[in-house]
């Protein structure tokens, strides 16, 4: 009986798998633009693989009312010009949705994607994709660069102890990436009493950043925020102990994660990391589902829960625009723009929620800090939803 | 190419640029062809075909410089992106329209290719080369931080053409604006080098010394080039930006002027249709590596991972391959097989 039941599971397995695109009636077709081999591939791996667990496990579960996802990656190498063509592909197979992934892609398509009506959810969180009345289109499931930078600023100041203001120095790379969060993080730094000093350039590529960092303690700068990638991080920490700094660093979502330490060499012990996300293996509720849909070799770093995060509020919307009837751009445009409070299942700092003039998913930001080697959570920052810091 | 029978008893004949009837049949159906284009493609290829037209116009223009003038410029990318961001705020921030902003952005990135090319006058080969690429990073320098104009980190969102009220939203009736300029700025150029100036810049590039006994002032054919050059460039960017309908910095990289040299080096130096052959190349491989990669990466898994990151690598292949068995480029690949033919089938 067990080898018949055991006969009769293989045979329906295979027939699933030979049938199954065949069979099921309808599929969803959705466009993935990921990273897997360019220069931004270390960390685009990771999130690009919790997209595609998340949609995986979504299909195992009968996908989108009885529908299937069906949403292949495609590597564009963070080539702009090779994203666009792969883009306009997508328009052809009509793709209701596109899950994209940095400011080179993000960025270059808004507009196109606007005019073509088609929402794209990115791994580039530049404050100015939040303004609805500028890129409609365009939709992300973490804190904003300005917003995380704010945050971060807020900690420091509530726990400054000291009588006189904090210095701080804003370390970035001279694109479009490192610039975008600075204006506004300015602002609000001068709001909260910090004397700002004169920036710094550390390049993406860089493989020292001695005189920067012999800058910085000249100045006697308390605080430096790394708005780089890990690897331009890594070198201003090293850096930056090797000539024995006081200061206290913070860095963008994008700037520091699990490898850092290993890049670093303990020389981050003590910055703080502005997290969209939760770690793996912390104690939260969603995180059981994803240790068990995961299939990242080893515990996945925090990108790949954003990415997972991503693509379940494309899920979440999804189900409703299908549910109206509407499963086309618009449709899970204004799908998206219903979600209210969504439970990530402590995914993320907090819930998330799109309205018509407000992509900003939320204002909450996870403070994390490197204690020997690991990323431990400080405090969790809620900042007002200033109507006056959207899009900025 | 001189072959029996094929004489000219004028110099006016001697210099035509259509030698014979059948090569006006021959460019009419081209002429068809690219007219009937859009209609036979759609989507990514259309969208292909469309950058392939816009690289036509800055690799002819790339190779005026380089090419016929003997100036060698890294500073193409910054060129296209000087045109590509007047244009853009003319029309998006000034309001302007498409018509006024596209020869605006010619004539600014003209201006600003004499401004960078000052240095010509007393640089030459890879001197000259390192100081066009200053220009390069200068320039994309002024594209992140001059905020007010460029929109800095944020970019300019670009609006596409109209005509009265008719809109050029879809690709396909841009692409009837872009081989329209394309057609009409390569027609020029091959104009241009059967003129006195073009002459000029043959003799300035071949000997400088005894261009300049000769009489040709090598200040005003070197400056005339590089703003000649910086014109199409600046149209060429312009036209990318409104296709795009964004402008920031990060397309206008250093990246970008090399894939131009490339593509006037593969196609062939000092030859326009060589630049026309180099630009569908170098637009189109990527294209097709990635189509065969593909279909090998399906038809054996495990290779799927390993496939793209050959497809650089073969990127690279191909381009030293060439240029160890074609150095004349794709423009004498061309003249070859029409003498095979033209003698076909008792080539001599």
């Amino acid at each position: 009986m067990k080898q018949t039941m055991r006969v009769f599971a293989m045979v329906a397995a295979m027939a699933l798998c030979l049938f199954g695109a065949a069979y099921s009636a309808e599929t969803i077709k959705v466009g993935h633009l990921a990273d897997l081999t360019g220069p931004t591939g270390e960390v685009g791996k990771p999130y690009a693989q919790g997209v595609q667990d998340y949609k995986d496990w979504v299909n195992t579960q009968g996908g989108i009312n009885g529908k299937r996802i069906d949403m292949p990656m495609f590597d564009y190498a963070y080539d702009k010009n090779k994203a666009v063509n792969q883009y306009k592909k997508y328009l052809e197979d009509k793709v209701v949705a596109i899950q994209g992934w940095g400011s080179g892609d993000t960025e270059a398509l808004s507009k196109t994607t606007g005019d073509d009506k088609i929402p794209y959810i990115s791994a580039s969180y530049s404050a100015h994709l939040t303004d609805p009345a500028k890129t409609p289109y365009n939709f992300f499931c973490a804190p904003d660069y300005t917003t995380a930078l704010r945050a971060g600023l807020k900690y420091l100041k509530d726990n400054w102890k000291e009588k006189r203001a904090p210095k701080i120095v804003f370390i970035y790379p001279n694109v479009p990436y490192g610039i975008a969060p600075i204006k506004g993080g300015k602002e609000y730094a001068k709001e909260l009493g910090f004397e700002v000093l004169g920036d710094e350039n550390v390049d993406l590529k860089a493989i020292e950043a001695n005189s920067q960092m012999l800058s910085v303690k000249n100045k006697g700068a308390d605080f430096a925020w790394t708005g780089g990638t890990t690897n331009s991080t890594a070198v201003i920490l090293k850096d930056a102990k090797k000539l024995g700094l006081t200061t206290k660093f913070f860095s963008n979502i994008w700037g520091a994660d699990e490898t850092t330490p290993k890049l670093a060499g303990g020389a981050e012990e003590g910055a703080l990391v502005m997290a969209g996300s939760t770690v793996y293996g912390s104690n939260v509720p969603g995180m059981k589902l994803l240790m068990e849909v995961t299939r990242y070799p080893g515990p996945p770093v925090t990108h790949y829960i954003r990415g997972y995060v991503s693509m379940m509020v494309l899920t979440e919307a999804l189900k409703i625009a299908d549910k109206k009837g509407q499963l086309n751009g618009p449709g899970v445009k204004a799908a998206l723009e219903t979600l209210k409070d969504l439970d990530t299942g402590g995914l993320t700092p907090a819930k998330l929620t799109f309205t018509p003039t407000d992509h900003r998913p939320s204002m909450t930001v996870n403070i994390m800090e490197f204690q020997k080697g690991k990323l431990v959570l400080k405090q969790t920052i809620e900042l007002p939803r200033k109507a006056e810091w959207l899009g900025l | 190419m001189q072959y029996c029978g094929d004489f000219r008893t004028t110099y006016e004949k001697d210099v035509k640029i259509f030698q014979t009837p059948f090569i006006k049949i021959c460019m009419g159906f081209l002429g068809v062809a690219l007219l009937a284009l859009p209609f036979l493609i759609k989507g990514e290829y259309l969208w292909i075909a469309l950058q392939i037209l816009i690289a036509v116009i800055g690799a002819v223009g790339l190779n005026i410089l380089t090419g016929f003038t003997g100036q060698i410029s890294l500073g193409q990318g910054a060129f296209l992106g000087v045109g590509a961001y007047t244009s853009a705020y003319l029309t998006a921030k000034m309001g302007l329209s498409f018509w006024v902003g596209i020869p605006a952005a010619g004539l600014v990135t003209a201006m600003a290719g004499m401004v960078f090319g000052v240095p010509s006058l007393r640089l030459k080969g890879l001197y000259l080369a390192i100081a066009t690429l200053a220009s390069q990073f200068i320039l994309e320098w002024v594209f992140v931080r001059w905020e007010p104009v460029t929109g800095g980190s944020y970019g300019i969102v670009v609006p596409r053409p109209m005509i009265g009220g008719y809109s050029f939203e879809s690709d396909r009736s841009y692409y009837y604006i872009v081989l329209a300029f394309t057609v009409v700025m390569t027609l020029f150029a091959t104009n241009l080098i059967r003129t006195k100036t073009g002459r000029a810049f043959m003799a300035v590039r071949d000997h400088y010394i005894s261009a300049e006994i000769m009489g040709i002032s090598l200040y005003k054919y070197r400056l005339l080039s590089f703003g000649i050059s910086s014109f199409y460039a600046g149209v060429a960017g312009a036209l990318f930006g409104h296709a795009l309908k964004f402008v920031s910095s990060e397309q206008f990289n250093i990246g970008v002027s090399i894939v131009y040299l490339a593509m006037i080096i593969i196609g062939g130096l000092g030859s326009i249709i060589g630049s026309v052959f180099g630009a569908i190349f170098m637009i189109l491989l990527p294209k097709i590596l990635s189509v065969v990669t593909e279909t090998v990466a399906a038809d054996i898994p495990s290779l799927a991972k390993l496939a793209i990151s050959f497809e650089q690598g073969i990127f690279g292949l191909i381009i030293v391959l060439f240029l160890i068995f074609e150095p004349d480029g794709l423009a004498h690949r061309w003249r070859l097989i029409k003498a095979y033919w033209k003698l076909y089938p008792f080539s001599y």
